[in-house]
């Protein structure tokens, strides 16, 4: 049971990686980063669940309690700054906040 | 592994193809195929994997495999913001799902609370606000370097999924066999840390209905007493996090450009 659940959790990061690159639009690229932490909650659980050596141990599943803590703080953290940035340009498009970016 | 090649390929061509593209829209017969023949690909992969040291429900997890992975597609290809929301809700239940198959029961009632719950709320209530005009924005139904962005994430995805076979099967992948006399007995960790009775035991031990029914109870223990000082700091980062949020979006825009 490891090795497909740490299959789709792979999957499920790189899809994020995917749309954190690919999108334009800074909500879309905040939920991606979710969307990274989902297949990384489902590695460690499954981890915990079914470890390589030894018997399976519930700190996979504290590690992924302290994730979602870390994930809240995140998200509540970029999505003021998205607030802000949309108040500043009101445009939603990653590509309005070049200046950031080396010409 | 042959056929794990193939599904990283396809999903990498389908995901370049969904991607919203301006004004050209997606052939949707062709991306409908692809969809259909890549979770066909992938439910074959996760049968014919060696099952594990226990199995507990393996249609049921790979069900739950294909519908997130659908599901992650559609969050990364939608053009729109409300519908990639909500299909973000569809992959977190999903992972709940997931997550209940490996016991973790209070993990996955956390996740469907925290994240369907708060988080997504919080990032609808925000795309609301921030989307006032009627119709597409036009930097929602653009990709920005769509087939670099798939050839990294794919690269990435091939390296991840080759290393996470090759630690499973180890050169010969006929023990892998669903009707191989060895299926039974298969284990998807190396052969040199084959399980011994013990720690089947141990395994089973798990699986136990406790005091609490479920690991809930010793989950909650194992926290205050081995992880006592992170779980008062994690209070106090969610805390700053919060006044931090408070600050930063209330913030005037005195001497910034107006806002629109």
């Amino acid at each position: 049971m490891l090795i497909p659940l740490v299959l789709v959790g792979a999957a499920l990061f790189s899809l994020g990686l995917i749309g954190f690159v690919t999108r334009r639009n800074l909500i879309i690229i905040f939920l991606c980063t979710e969307l990274m932490f989902q297949g990384i909650v489902l590695n460690l659980a499954a981890f915990g669940r079914y470890p390589l050596s030894g018997p399976p141990s519930l700190d996979g599943q504290a590690f992924a309690i302290f994730l979602l803590a870390i994930a809240a703080a995140e998200a509540a953290l970029g999505l003021a700054l998205v607030v802000l940035l949309y108040r500043y340009r009101g445009t939603l498009d990653a590509n309005a906040y070049k200046v950031l970016k080396d010409s | 592994m042959l056929l794990l090649t193939l599904l990283v390929v396809v999903g990498g061509i389908g995901l370049y193809m969904a991607l919203p593209r301006g004004r050209t829209a997606p052939a949707r017969g062709v991306l409908a195929l692809l969809a259909v023949a890549a979770a066909a690909m992938l439910v074959a992969i996760l049968i014919n994997l060696p099952s594990g040291i226990v199995t507990p429900a393996r249609p049921t997890m790979v069900a739950l495999s294909v519908l997130a992975l659908l599901a992650a597609v559609r969050v990364v290809t939608h053009s729109r913001p409300v519908y990639s929301a909500l299909y973000f809700v569809l992959l977190v239940l999903a992972n709940a799902g997931l997550l209940l198959l490996m016991q973790a029961e209070f993990l996955a009632t956390g996740l469907v609370i925290i994240y369907a719950g708060a988080i997504l709320v919080t990032y609808i209530f925000v795309i609301m606000l921030a989307q006032q005009t009627s119709g597409k924005a036009p930097y929602d139904t653009e990709a920005r370097e769509p087939l670099l962005g798939c050839l990294a994430g794919f690269v990435l995805l091939a390296v991840l999924a080759g290393g996470i076979y090759g630690t499973a099967v180890p050169g010969e992948l006929k023990r892998a066999g669903p009707g191989g006399p060895l299926a039974a007995e298969a284990i998807d960790v190396r052969p040199d840390l084959a399980p011994n009775a013990a720690l089947l035991s141990d395994v089973n031990r798990l699986s136990e209905p406790g005091p609490g029914h479920g690991t809930t109870e010793r989950l909650g223990t194992h926290l205050l007493t081995s992880y006592f000082l992170a779980m008062e700091l994690a209070g106090v980062l969610l805390l700053a996090a919060m006044v931090g949020a408070i600050a930063i979006a209330r913030r005037q825009l005195s001497g910034m450009e107006g806002a629109a």
